[in-house]
């Protein structure tokens, strides 16, 4: 178990150098360049040449990589291009917005998914079947930044404002600027609509695959075991079935993490947060290299951390599972 | 769980009546019964459960309107979906356009009908491209372990890290979107690229629980080959979730080509798509709510048929189940 | 000139003023001190190096947190910044700038002749890469007479000089000797405590991108007793219903850009919402290219003519009677626009209407395309080019592409995002057609940056020197009167040869809560919130 362990440790490192490199390459295939944006109205062909030549951009695309990743063993991520502002910096100062809506947003999901899937499949087929599974499928199917949208138009436009429609104020402790506002109640109510927009429609995901998952394994022999041992219904259900069934559920709950920074992007810009979905998406737009390179290597590491934890869970989940 | 407890008293046969006469049944999985020794084969038996499944036929409805909708939307289009009529902008809904009109003045009922070609090839193909990449790059790495296993994750995990939206904007401006067929393949192939690790792991997740089995492990003493293993018995394990992954991913999909249409990576106006339209016309919807409204109502319809035909599709694969 | 400025801000100016609910009554109130102001931006800042930075959301902070010679107001005049007088020689090749005594910067350091001359050697100098410099290519020298008289000496005249130091883009920005030495490129790109230093009514506190900028009042500036406000926050709101969700909710009192399609539904939102807005400055423009280089290497000097719209008789089938520039204002914008053929917007200075000139006719566009040869047999198809940046582009293009379908050509939209289209646009790349709305023009002398032959923003690649002339010609005359003539029959030279070829004028608005006093609303030009106060 430790050594495999540490060879998924060690495997981190080629996995967030493999994709920085091809993020690097990518955007650098993508038609214009920070310049371009950098110059922006203002641009003059003397000025870009003599602008691609002070930030080496004229260099060869390999060497480019090679001088980012000298600098990045040393700690510096970078400076964006465009704003001249540290990206390591930028990163930290984002970091705790995109977290606690990511984190707010799998709460969220959960929060609706388990009793949902609990009740579709101890009742399968029966009306409280049909309408837990369905409020899961309107979750889905409506697009982050429509349900967003709809969020909006109901708390902040409707119900006399009931809640901000944008911006951030932080957790008490999570503020890294001079001006900033921080209190947990102003947190929560800038975080309501946002966590709502983004975790329903995981939601739904969730609890049809926790459905699926606990019919299949509530079918297999060992439940039927554990009931024949004279098991009640909670525990049978509670200890073996979703247990099992989480399986599945929590690989899907890591991949979603992929997703999660994906619709934060959607999400955060609909309510103007200053988080890392919004810094990754005005980087790319800006082709501001460095800070892609900035949002690549933060979300490659938090997304392969977060699935070498999921792998390990699959070892708690079910102890059959073994890993070498 | 405590709010359980109250129906339950008062449902009792319901319940434990159901899960009990299901889990009584004699086949609980072994090598025979898997083996396949039944008069019928595992898929017409599928057909026939599938069949009497009132979700899955209501789901197969609505699946089936839809593809007629989008070959015959020709003909079913009382207008055409990109003609603009600057006399009858924001039109609410109304005889002569039952769904009202755009901002263009064009007819929203047109560009609905016309939009679920669009929205129905991306969604999906691209989940269906995945699928068919996906799941046995799952099952081998997954069955096999060792450095099959890793070669195979790590790439994966190469695609997957890459939040969706990144990838898929990445890769389309470096496929360069352009309009008609070819435009819509691109964009396709974007989505299904950023869509196969997620089979991968899904199913791998999966199979490494069911290889541990003793029925597989009775067919790998038995000598039965590994392909053979793998299509007939693993695979049936990891449906259920392989199937609602793939319901489901096809809302999502229909919505990533929004989003890229969106930020012009997609679907090339003026050619209708779903995605784009309520995209485009949710800015309207304090002033035009409707416009934005019925390509959503479509994505929803659309999502909730293959979700409901998903369901019942599962159910009926699924050999435990009569 | 000015009899022209001031009927056109009349116009400006009345409409804000009735929007300021009633200007007698604001007018007799007293301001009240403090509060914050917060501004929402419909983009971010790029970065915070006024000399090199692009982008209006720049350049709003820029003329805040700085101070420059002058400033013009919505009637044309000019009233001094730090600059308490000022004055022409007749020849028109010397200008003297008097600079009030008690302007300092925002660290202490005071504002003198020397940091106006370090400023403009400064825009001057190659290696600053500022965009502005072409803007001082008269510019002879500047000498510091004394402490607070410096020359400007020009090479040749050049009317425009006040217009351009008020006005273009940011207008003069001046900038501290010392600071400026201090500290690095980046240091005041990213806004670093103490690397800007202005000499404006606000200095800068914080920048974090993609949250916030905040700006206090300077308790020393000059004008005593402004600003009226303690502090100005700018946050970056980019979805309009969020913005529009956030102004209703009182969240935000001041929208620096409001997009023009969503005005009805603001006013219906927010009755009382002060809604400010002019006649155009900006062009909305349908260009074409006119010629590729012959090497096919971007930017070449060898140059070859475009395959399709060299021909100006193509250029004029498409561009001129093909396109139906009230139906695009109708649709696009809801009729809150300009139907315009000229080269530069209705709202700019010396504006001529030369609409009549391409008036919307399909049969005689498609005997001009069947003159050279385009016709059923051999169908006109050419890709038309444009970014997500703003809904209104795409919209725009799509009634074009259904315009073009009735003369018989084919339009293929291609949407890309705005760094593409730059980069397509700037760097001489392939396309035929595009829309976009460039930049908001003070003067016709202002769009010289982007349409003569050598200018990078010269995108259609048109070699006509004849351009270069007319401008020439017109940024040295002297005389309004003969200034004018130039203008009129430069504007309709141009609606001729359509190498540069308008199909509106592109709105912009401003919008305030209705207790945001003493905003004083000249377009994109001039923003300064140093007068404004809350009435709360």
């Amino acid at each position: 178990m430790r050594t495999y362990l540490l060879k998924r440790l060690l495997q981190i490192i080629p996995t967030v150098l493999g994709i920085t490199f091809v993020v690097f390459v990518m955007m650098r295939s993508i038609p214009g360049d920070p310049v371009v944006a950098l110059l922006g109205d203002a641009y003059t062909e003397e000025n870009a040449i003599k602008a691609r030549h002070d930030y080496g951009l004229d260099k060869p695309i390999l060497v480019q990589y090679v001088i980012w990743l000298g600098k990045l063993v040393q700690g510096d991520w970078g400076t964006s291009i465009l704003s001249g502002r540290p990206v390591l910096k930028d990163v930290m100062v984002r970091l705790p917005v995109t977290l606690e809506l990511i984190f707010l947003s799998m709460a969220v999901a959960l929060a609706i998914a388990i009793p949902a899937a609990i009740i579709g499949a101890l009742r399968q087929n029966t009306w409280a079947d049909y309408t837990a599974t369905s409020v899961a499928m309107v979750g889905v199917s409506i697009p982050e930044f429509f349900l967003g949208v709809l969020l909006l138009l109901a708390f902040s436009i409707g119900l006399g404002g009931m809640l901000p429609s944008s911006g951030w104020v932080y957790l008490p402790g999570t503020c890294q600027t001079v001006v900033c506002a921080a209190s947990l109640w102003g947190n929560t109510q800038h975080v309501l609509m946002p966590a709502l927009a983004l975790g329903v429609g995981r939601a739904a995901l969730l609890t049809r695959l926790l459905r699926a998952s606990m019919l299949e394994v509530i079918r297999t022999e060992y439940v039927t075991t554990a009931r024949a041992k004279g098991l009640s219904e909670r525990p049978v259900i509670l200890k073996h079935a979703l247990k099992n069934a989480l399986i599945p559920t929590v690989t899907v709950m890591g991949l979603q993490v992929g997703f999660l920074i994906g619709g934060a992007i959607v999400v955060e810009t609909l309510f103007a947060m200053p988080g890392l979905g919004t810094f990754g998406i005005d980087a790319i737009i800006a082709r501001d290299y460095q800070q892609v390179q900035g949002f690549a290597l933060i979300t490659a590491f938090a997304f392969v951390v977060i699935n070498l934890i999921v792998d390990l869970t699959y070892t708690f989940l079910d102890p059959r599972i073994r890993y070498t | 769980m405590t709010d359980d407890r109250e129906p339950r008293a008062r449902h009792p046969r319901t319940i434990s009546g159901g899960s009990l006469q299901e889990a009584d049944l004699p086949a609980a999985p072994d090598v025979a019964w898997r083996a396949g020794d039944r008069s019928e084969a595992p898929l017409a038996q599928g057909l026939r459960r599938l069949r009497k499944s009132t979700t899955a036929l209501i789901g197969a409805v609505i699946v089936g309107v839809l593809l007629v909708v989008a070959l015959f939307a020709d003909v079913l289009a009382p207008q055409s979906p990109i003609a603009s009529d600057q006399t009858h902008t924001f039109e609410r809904p109304s005889r002569d356009y039952p769904l009202g009109t755009d901002q263009l003045g064009r007819d929203m009922l047109s560009r609905v009908i016309h939009g679920s070609r669009i929205s129905l090839a991306v969604g999906v193909s691209s989940v269906l491209l995945a699928l068919f990449v996906g799941v046995p790059f799952g099952m081998i790495a997954g069955y096999y372990g060792g450095r099959i296993d890793s070669v195979i994750m790590r790439a994966m995990d190469l695609i997957l890290a890459f939040p969706i939206y990144l990838l898929a904007i990445i890769l389309m401006v470096i496929f360069a979107p352009t309009a008609g067929l070819i435009g819509t393949i691109k964009v396709t192939g974007a989505i299904a690229i950023v869509r196969i690790p997620i089979y991968a792991r899904l199913v791998r997740g999966s199979v490494l629980s069911i290889k541990e089995k003793e029925y597989i492990e009775a067919c790998r003493a038995l000598g039965v080959r590994d392909p053979w293993i793998l299509m007939r018995h693993v695979l049936p394990n990891c449906l259920a979730p392989i199937i609602v992954t793939t319901t489901l991913g096809i809302a999502t999909s229909i919505i990533v080509e929004a989003t890229l249409s969106f930020l012009g990576l997609g679907t090339q106006p003026p050619t209708p798509s779903w995605g784009w339209d309520l995209k485009a016309n949710v800015a309207f919807i304090q002033s035009n709510p409707w416009i934005s409204l019925f390509p959503g109502i479509a994505i929803f319809v659309t999502v909730l048929g293959f979700n409901l035909f998903g369901d019942g599709l599962r159910d009926a694969l699924d050999p435990r189940l009569k | 000139m000015r009899s022209m400025r001031l009927l056109l801000g009349l116009l400006l100016g009345t409409g804000v003023l009735l929007g300021a609910a009633g200007a007698a009554p604001t007018e007799a109130q007293t301001p009240k001190r403090g509060g914050t102001l917060r501004v929402s931006y419909g983009n971010e800042i790029a970065n915070l190096d006024f000399h090199t930075a692009p982008g209006y959301e720049m350049m709003w902070v820029a003329m805040n947190v700085g101070c420059g010679l002058v400033n013009i107001t919505p009637d044309g005049k000019f009233v001094g910044d730090a600059a308490e007088s000022w004055q022409v020689s007749p020849d028109g090749l010397l200008y003297t700038f008097k600079l009030k005594k008690n302007v300092l910067f925002h660290d202490g350091m005071k504002v003198d002749a020397a940091a106006v001359k370090f400023s403009i050697d400064r825009l001057m100098d190659p290696a600053t890469g500022s965009g502005m410099r072409t803007f001082y290519e008269s510019v002879n020298s500047v000498e510091a007479v004394d402490p607070l008289t410096v020359q400007i000496r020009l090479k040749h005249p050049y009317a425009f000089m006040l217009h351009m130091l008020a006005g273009y883009r940011t207008g003069l920005i001046i900038y501290s000797p010392t600071a400026t030495q201090k500290f690095s490129l980046d240091d005041r790109k990213q806004g670093k405590p103490g690397a800007v230093v202005g000499c404006g009514p606000f200095k800068l506190i914080e920048w974090v991108k993609g949250s916030h900028l905040v700006m206090d009042r300077f308790e020393k500036y000059f004008e005593p007793g402004l600003p009226y406000l303690d502090r100005v926050i700018i946050r970056v709101i980019k979805d309009p219903v969020t913005e529009m969700a956030a102004f209703k909710n009182g969240e935000v009192d001041f929208i620096a850009s409001f997009s023009p399609e969503h005005v009805d539904t603001m006013k219906a939102q927010s009755p009382r919402a002060q809604i400010m807005t002019g006649k155009e400055t900006t062009p909305m423009l349908a260009a074409m290219k006119v010629t590729i280089p012959k090497d096919g290497k971007p930017m070449s000097k060898d140059r070859a003519p475009h395959p399709i719209f060299s021909d100006i008789r193509v250029r004029k089938a498409v561009g001129c009677y093909g396109i139906d520039r009230k139906e695009i204002v109708k649709i696009a914008f809801k009729g809150q626009a300009t139907p315009w053929v000229g080269i530069i917007p209705p709202g700019t200075m010396d504006t001529v209407d030369v609409n009549h000139l391409c008036p919307y006719d399909q049969a005689k566009a498609k005997a001009l395309l069947a003159e050279v040869g385009y016709g059923p047999q051999k169908p006109l198809t050419f890709e038309l080019m444009t970014n997500t940046e703003k809904t209104v582009f795409n919209v725009i293009a799509t009634v074009i592409k259904e315009q073009m379908a009735r003369i018989g050509v084919t339009a293929n939209i291609r949407l890309v995002d705005k760094v593409t289209w730059m980069a397509a646009a700037n760097q001489d790349g392939p396309w035929d057609m595009y829309v976009e709305d460039l930049l908001s023009l003070l003067t016709l002398d202002s769009n010289a940056f982007l349409s003569t032959t050598g200018a990078s923003w010269n995108h259609t690649r048109h070699l006509d020197t004849k351009v270069d002339d007319y401008y020439a010609r017109y940024a040295r005359e002297m005389d309004p009167i003969k200034r004018k003539a130039i203008a009129k029959e430069f504007q309709e030279f141009s609606a001729d040869k359509l190498y540069w070829n308008a199909i509106s004028g592109s709105p912009f608005y401003m919008v305030a809560q209705p207790w945001v006093k003493g905003y004083v609303y000249n377009a994109e030009f001039e923003v300064h919130w140093d007068k404004v106060w809350l009435d709360k």
